[in-house]
């Protein structure tokens, strides 16, 4: 009975296994041929038109730009905050925690709807800000905030992961050692979480450039990349709007690269 | 000084509850007790690691129950040492150092000097403890907490390790505190011994009296007493009776002449316990066994068959039956081998009345 039993496990191994190949394999295609397509039918093409079409280097420097200033507030607010819901326990963390996952899970032309009522004309904050002279609302500070807004819960997560892996025995020594709280998480959390810490903000960076449905609600000019790369294929056919897709797809190369580099250097560390 | 006062911290569920003991200052402690008894707890609440909740804490008749872990002057040396790993091994030692020459005296002092030219990532258990404990000496604390540093270190590095930490601590007059599981050890070190268990200091004295007179038969059998027994005690009388001849009598300090009875066993002993159930406790080594049959008048003297002889270096413990009540006695190998005792040999065991503790 038993030896039947062990048999029959025995045979359906390999069925498993190329069942498990199988969806793999297909799964992998699904994910690498549309961009391999994109990258090939356009690629060469989007390079060439870099060097001629003013509008495609405005909206790449445009979204470079504002997605680098939205990671800079990203990292400046995110940092403590990660901390914070790391290290100390406190009554209200998880319903915390739970809020700033929140603008990652609602679709975000609803994100940016919000950000509408919140920072629009008609609101208290868009009001109150309009009368200091800081227009959001279609103006490279709204595509800002619709990244900080849709992008920053990734970098908070990721350096909320990398200050726990951090045993907090190392400032505990630190403060022993005559340390002040500022002065161990700069000499020895900082330090210690950095590589972490730069994997995250790497990916809001990525997470912002490749934004869309905020933006185009907050925003829709000046356009960034996404949003011409829409307006193009709305306006003119897929033709016109493969050439910015594809420098897009190959931009985002740049941050895959440097995560990539980042883990690679972490696999390489002593535990 | 280190002195807790009913000092209560919380790490997580774990609660250190009420604890409270005195290490004078210049002294060294040591804290003792089963694995999860709240002993790295109660070192990272005095170093200021976790708060207090309740009761005080005084570093050198400083009260420090709210400073902050910098402003303690007290150092924390772990079992696995956290040495930062993004430093070296010589900016580790120098991280908190009084001055350079003061963390390349003590890196020489425990020979962690010899390592500073590797990666942290490199170094062995041992050679962690090493660097960690000068790392915590260079800073010249009032204070250390020192959580089992020496358990990574072969015997022969360890001898040495212990008495250089003992010679700072005697040349600096700095207050120890160390966490330890090694009996002897406690024994060799402390001054000051504290039992922890379940959060709570059960007991604290110096190491002697806590082996000699353990509080409770649970202290007894977690510091080793091999002789537990539990009966009923029934004091005798005021004055010091006959079989207290030839020891110095206790009976002026308050004390009685008590008589314990364990099962068909009855024991003779001095103290102030009241009469009811109680235990006994004998330490092995105060069983004195001979082949000669028992005087008619002794006290504490039973004939017992030997059911086990065993052998442990220059110790032998030898377990004896007396009417079904079981003794242990510790003797050296050598008047063991004298004896030839062996399974089966009738042998007389015999101990002072002051040998009994009751608890």
């Amino acid at each position: 009975m038993t030896g039947q039993t062990t048999g029959s496990t025995r045979g359906s191994q390999p069925w498993v296994a190329v069942i498990a190949a199988l969806a793999s394999s297909l799964l992998l295609l699904f994910l690498v041929v549309p961009i391999g397509q994109l990258i090939g039918a356009g690629g060469a093409e989007g390079v060439r038109q870099f060097s001629r079409d003013a509008e495609l280097r405005n909206a790449l420097l445009l979204t470079a730009l504002t997605a680098t200033t939205a990671t800079l507030f990203g990292v400046l607010g995110g940092t403590p905050l990660a901390y914070l819901l790391a290290r100390r326990e406190f009554r209200g963390r998880a319903v915390l925690s739970a809020m700033l996952d929140l603008p990652m899970l609602i679709p975000h032309p609803v994100a940016g709807i919000a950000l509408l009522l919140m920072l629009g004309r008609e609101s208290t904050v868009g009001g109150a800000l309009l009368a200091a002279g800081l227009r959001v609302v279609g103006t490279p500070l709204g595509i800002v905030a619709a990244m900080l807004f849709v992008a920053a819960p990734l970098f908070i997560s990721g350096a909320r992961e990398a200050f726990a892996k951090v045993d907090p025995r190392f400032e505990a020594v630190a403060r022993t050692l005559g340390d002040t709280p500022q002065r161990a998480f700069l000499r020895v959390t900082l330090p210690l979480s950095r590589r972490g810490l730069v994997a995250s903000a790497v990916v809001m960076w990525a997470r912002a450039v490749s934004e869309f449905g905020a933006i185009v609600v907050l925003t829709y000019n000046p356009k960034v990349a996404s949003v011409l790369s829409y307006d193009r294929l709305t306006s003119f056919g897929l033709r016109e709007a493969l050439p910015v897709a594809a420098v897009l797809a190959l931009l985002a190369l740049i941050p895959l690269t440097a995560l990539r580099t980042l883990r690679g250097a972490d696999d390489g560390a002593a535990p | 000084m280190i002195e807790c006062r009913v000092l209560s911290a919380r790490r997580g569920r774990f609660r250190l509850a009420d604890v409270t003991f005195t290490v004078p200052t210049g002294q060294y402690g040591v804290v003792i007790g089963p694995a999860g008894s709240g002993k790295t707890t109660l070192l990272e609440t005095i170093a200021g690691v976790i708060p207090a909740e309740s009761g005080s804490l005084w570093l050198h008749s400083v009260e420090c129950t709210r400073q902050a872990p910098e402003a303690r002057g007290a150092g924390l040396v772990y079992q696995h040492a956290f040495l930062f790993p993004h430093l070296s091994v010589a900016a580790n030692i120098a991280y908190g150092a009084e001055t350079p020459e003061l963390a390349e005296s003590v890196a020489r002092r425990f020979g962690a000097d010899a390592l500073t030219n590797r990666p942290v990532h490199a170094l062995s258990g041992g050679e962690r403890q090493l660097v960690a404990l000068a790392r915590a000496f260079a800073r010249r604390p009032q204070v250390v907490l020192l959580d089992e540093p020496f358990s990574a270190l072969d015997p022969r590095r360890r001898t040495l390790v212990r008495r250089e930490v003992r010679a700072l601590h005697r040349a600096w007059g700095v207050t120890t505190l160390q966490v330890t599981h090694d009996f002897t050890e406690a024994g060799l070190l402390g001054d000051v011994a504290i039992l922890l268990d379940g959060g709570r200091a059960l007991q604290s004295g110096t190491p002697d009296e806590l082996f000699r007179r353990p509080a409770s038969p649970y202290i007894a059998e977690f510091l080793g007493a091999e002789n537990v027994l539990a009966g009923t005690v029934q004091v005798l009388a005021e004055q010091a009776p006959d079989w207290l001849d030839g020891e110095p009598s206790p009976i002026a300090h308050g004390n009685h002449a008590i008589e314990f009875t364990t099962g068909p066993l009855t024991l003779y002993t001095v103290g102030d316990f009241p009469a009811g159930a109680g235990y006994a406790v004998i330490r092995a080594e105060e069983i004195v066994l001979s082949l000669d049959p028992p005087s008619g008048s002794a006290r504490n003297r039973f004939r017992g068959l030997i059911t086990e002889v065993a052998t442990v270096g220059a110790l032998t413990r030898v377990t004896l039956e007396v009417e079904g009540v079981p003794l242990v006695s510790s003797l050296t190998t050598r008047s063991a081998k004298e004896f030839a005792f062996r399974a089966g040999m009738p042998v007389t065991a015999s101990f002072k009345a002051m040998a009994v503790h009751l608890c």
